[in-house]
């Protein structure tokens, strides 16, 4: 369905995500529904668990949920295959991660250049939009830079600068002043008010800084997998473990996954073993 | 759109290779494994080489050559009913092809009897001019010297021969033994030439004198059992097959040496069978090494795969950039392997390997103490490919293992 100016660019319906850890599940959202509109600056606060990451993941389709529906741009993302989403994401949707996630062999323009070549740019035209963008974050003479040598601040702007690179509708920034001082973050929701402005794109952000809350256009408010903004925290309807985490049968090429998968022990694990040991 | 397509997968490796080169310690002892394994592979196989060549040239020089034609059924048994009737159409054959070093011989059996005892000889004739393009037999003779043209009844034998009959330089050797017609003959020859080779097979059963002399002996003039021909190895099956086809209607048989002695080349098909043993171990061990450095190196970045495939990178990409630094890790060290390898052997190549003090006994297999390795370009080939091979395998597991990553997993434990 493609979008018009007036359907919402971001449009969820009734969406369920449970966590499972081994044969015990933790629900992570509880049938929430939300609309962004075009160019929104929207806050999703909560405390830690809340649902938060969760919900930007599934809208970012990094994520698929057990029920319900999200149309981002139009397009049901839970139904499109693993490269589907690969492209989608690229074309029309930037990241911004709390720990800055930088490709640390490549300098702070090739960073950013890098999207651009995934789009199939020149890597001279690539180096140009990168240029361009790391100007605009205020960062143009840190451009040859290896990420271990930007501060924090500096990192987090080339991560935005990276995320505008392609030019998306959307950004999803998962805590992205989680990682900073006051003042660098504040600098750092500041320059994504400046460009939310400038280029309308939307941003969808995760947070529980007072800072980043305040400059919200819209918070939404989660706890425990809920949007409470209409409900007090104590009236909130119990949660349903049958309807939002039903039994599921594995498929064949998740069971696989699952085998091959690299797992590292906790630290309770690793604590048990060594005691065993000793 | 294919441009697009190449650009953006040169991008990726260009990716890879700065991977790479931000973990230079571990690129270098990993491609350093790969080097050293291949480095010594070559080094066996030049070794290897260098001996076969020297075994194998030593038997055919010492006294059969590369090639011989006889009548059809002499080989197996030979008998002076066999002769070539017709000497002249095979020379005229040979210098058709081009071949000049030949040499024509009579082969009986006889019985050496001195002073003392009598010992059972394969008696040769050989033509004193031409067998020393043929052969290296000259060199080997120790004591005395070898045939000359004006030589009539003289005779050299083996030391061991020699030592058995208790003959010196100069003493009379009567040689007995059936002409043509199967009649009992006997001549006195003067001994000339002790052979003091080592080999047991030239030392020992074996009488030597000019083709002139054995020819009046046994009332066969003009006539020769056998030629005797000395070419390049690599011309070899070439010119058995135009001999074959150009003399097919004088019942003759044209065998290669190792037609004649099968078990040279068994041996030397053996001796090379084990270094593709040790090359499968050496690839097991690279395949290994390659394997465990590629899944550490996923394992490490698996947040970074995460996030590169968070920002749009697709699986096929994420396991094209580990199969690319497999392939790379494998083309460092197979570049770095040769050129140690090949400095190795021209450095060895030049001064020689002295085995003398292990080949006091092997010396009788025509071993030469001195080898000095050779590289063959085949072997090289073969064992580089087999190692990009390994590379590549031991890229595929982590590639796949790397593309199965779910971004939000991979970035949240990674």
């Amino acid at each position: 369905m493609p979008e018009d100016n007036r359907s919402p660019i971001i449009h969820i319906r009734d969406l369920h995500k449970c966590y499972w850890v081994g044969s015990m599940p933790y629900p992570a959202l509880n049938g929430i529904d939300l609309e962004l509109q075009n160019g929104e600056f929207v806050v999703l606060a909560g405390r830690s668990g809340s649902g938060k990451s969760t919900l930007l993941n599934i809208v970012g389709g990094l994520e698929s949920a057990d029920r319900g529906e999200a149309r981002v741009l139009g397009e049901d993302i839970l139904k499109m295959g693993n490269s589907q989403r690969s492209g989608f994401r690229l074309a029309n949707i930037g990241f911004v991660f709390q720990a800055y996630n930088l490709i640390r062999v490549l300098s702070a323009r090739e960073n950013v250049a890098y999207v651009c070549q995934l789009q199939g740019k020149s890597k001279q035209e690539s180096l140009e939009i990168a240029n361009h963008w790391l100007h605009e974050v205020e960062i143009g003479h840190l451009g040859y830079r290896r990420p271990d040598q930007l501060s924090g601040g500096q990192q987090q702007r080339v991560a935005v600068a990276r995320a505008l690179a392609t030019e998306p509708k959307i950004i999803l920034a998962d805590e992205p002043t989680a990682n900073l001082d006051s003042t660098t973050g504040r600098h750092l929701i500041e320059l994504m008010q400046r460009l939310n402005q400038s280029l309308g794109t939307t941003f969808l952000i995760s947070s529980h800084d007072p800072d980043v809350k305040q400059a919200a256009s819209r918070l939404i408010k989660l706890s425990d997998g809920f949007i409470v903004n209409s409900w007090d925290e104590e009236t909130k309807p119990p949660v349903s473990l049958a309807v939002t985490c039903p039994i599921r049968n594995r498929s064949f090429g998740e069971r696989l996954r699952h085998f091959f998968k690299p797992r590292r022990r906790t630290d309770q694990q690793t604590k048990q073993r060594t005691s065993r040991h000793s | 759109m294919a441009d697009a397509k190449s650009q953006l997968n040169l991008h990726l490796a260009r990716l890879a290779l700065r991977n790479l080169l931000g973990h230079p310690r571990r690129t270098l002892l990993t491609s350093g494994a790969i080097a050293l394994g291949l480095a010594a592979l070559i080094f066996l196989w030049g070794f290897n080489e260098g001996l076969h060549r020297n075994m194998l040239g030593n038997f055919q020089n010492s006294i059969i050559g590369a090639l011989q034609i006889h009548r059809q059924g002499f080989f197996q048994h030979p008998d002076l009913s066999l002769t070539i009737t017709n000497p002249q159409k095979i020379s005229e054959t040979l210098q058709k092809h081009g071949v000049t070093r030949y040499s024509q011989r009579l082969d009986t059996f006889g019985l050496a009897a001195s002073d003392h005892t009598t010992q059972g000889v394969m008696l040769i004739g050989m033509d004193p001019l031409n067998e020393p393009k043929v052969t290296e037999l000259g060199r080997r003779i120790g004591i005395g010297r070898f045939l000359q043209p004006d030589d009539s009844y003289t005779l050299i034998l083996g030391a061991t021969t020699a030592n058995n009959l208790k003959v010196q330089l100069g003493d009379e050797v009567v040689m007995i033994g059936y002409d043509r017609y199967g009649a009992m003959i006997a001549e006195s020859f003067t001994l000339v030439g002790i052979i003091t080779s080592g080999e047991m097979g030239l030392d020992s059963g074996m009488a030597i004198t000019s083709l002139a002399t054995l020819q009046e002996m046994v009332d066969l003039q003009g006539q020769v059992t056998t030629f005797v021909i000395n070419v390049d190895e690599r011309t070899l099956p070439d010119l058995v097959s135009s001999l074959n086809v150009d003399l097919a209607d004088q019942q003759l048989e044209v065998m290669p040496w190792h037609t004649m002695f099968p078990v040279m080349k068994e041996w030397v098909t053996l001796h090379n069978g084990f270094l593709y043993l040790f090359l499968g171990i050496v690839l097991f061990i690279v395949l290994a090494g390659e394997l465990n450095t590629l899944l550490l190196s996923m394992l490490d970045r698996t947040r970074e795969f995460g996030v590169l495939m968070a920002i749009g990178t697709s699986r096929r990409q994420i396991a094209l950039l580990m199969v690319v630094e497999a392939v790379t890790i494998g083309i460092i060290g197979i570049l770095l392997g040769t050129l140690l390898g090949y400095l190795i052997i021209l450095l060895t190549g030049m001064i020689g390997i002295d085995l003398s003090i292990l080949l006091g006994s092997t010396s009788r297999f025509y071993v030469d103490p001195l080898i000095y390795p050779q590289l063959k370009l085949d072997h090289l080939g073969i064992t580089a490919s087999a190692i990009l091979m390994a590379s590549i395998l031991s890229g595929i597991y982590p590639a796949w293992r790397a593309s199965l990553l779910q971004p939000v997993e991979a970035i949240r434990n990674g």
